[in-house]
């Protein structure tokens, strides 16, 4: 019986990220979850307990790890639905090139924003 | 004597996954966890827009939790614990059986992953809407 071959190379790595960032949320987004509604009385929504919580290192540093994990995630995934479509190697390259922009800038702002609401409380 | 097989490419539709005539749980699951994927990826980018609210002050941020409070918000908050945990559950098998853990029992494997999303979904929506009185 011949087995018919795609032309996929066996590129396990990104396969391997995925679950071990997957693992990781499990992790970081229950966390995060548990924090946003319990570490304040009624939940993390009022401006001044965000920037209060937001101003302990520690949190800090938690917050931005969640979210390098979470985008890096999501965008290898979004990369597994491109690439099943079949792409040429230069274009797969050029969609990593992409992918991987976006990953940066994402996560970039990220940090900007969080160092920024820090700072609103300083005000 | 050598036997020479030339590799006949698969012929494929760019979008033939999502097509789920005829097909079983496992496809099923791979749908499921795609479409999750995508509404994630698109919830996250939306949650940083939000959060960048935080950064324009405080005004600006009362005014949206003001909107995050409302019936409709909520709903759509249910909407996405269940993405969550419809993506994350299933995930959490994939990579389970992925390490070759349980796969004997995938099939049992499948369904009580589903189960456990279910069960987990109403007791989310139970908990949100129990809080908006």
């Amino acid at each position: 019986m011949e087995k018919s071959l795609t032309r996929e190379r066996a590129s396990s790595w990104s396969w391997i990220l995925q679950a071990v960032t997957g693992a990781l949320l499990i992790v970081l987004l229950g966390l995060h979850m548990v924090v946003q509604h319990f570490v304040v009385a009624g939940g993390l929504r009022k401006f001044a307990d965000v920037v209060a919580y937001l101003s302990n290192p520690f949190v800090f540093l938690l917050e931005v790890a969640f979210l390098i994990v979470v985008t890096w995630h999501a965008l290898l995934g979004v990369r597994a639905i491109i690439f099943d479509l079949g792409l040429k190697p230069t274009t797969e390259r050029k969609v990593d090139v992409v992918l991987t922009v976006i990953g940066v800038l994402t996560v970039s702002y990220g940090i900007w924003l969080s160092a920024t609401i820090v700072a609103q409380g300083r005000i | 004597m050598s036997v020479e097989v030339k590799p006949k490419p698969v012929e494929r539709k760019p979008a033939q996954w999502i097509n789920l005539r005829g097909r079983r749980i496992g496809m099923w699951a791979y749908v499921v966890m795609r479409l999750s994927a995508i509404g994630l990826v698109l919830y996250l980018f939306l949650h940083l827009v939000i959060l960048s609210q935080l950064a324009v002050g405080p005004a600006a941020w009362d005014d949206f939790v003001r909107l995050a409070k409302s019936p409709a918000f909520l709903a759509l908050d249910l909407i996405l614990i269940v993405g969550i945990l419809a993506h994350g559950l299933n995930g959490l098998r994939l990579g389970l059986i992925g390490f070759g853990i349980g796969v004997p029992r995938h099939k049992i494997m499948v369904w009580v992953f589903l189960a456990l999303t279910v069960v987990l979904s109403i007791l989310s929506a139970l908990a949100i809407f129990s809080e908006a009185k």
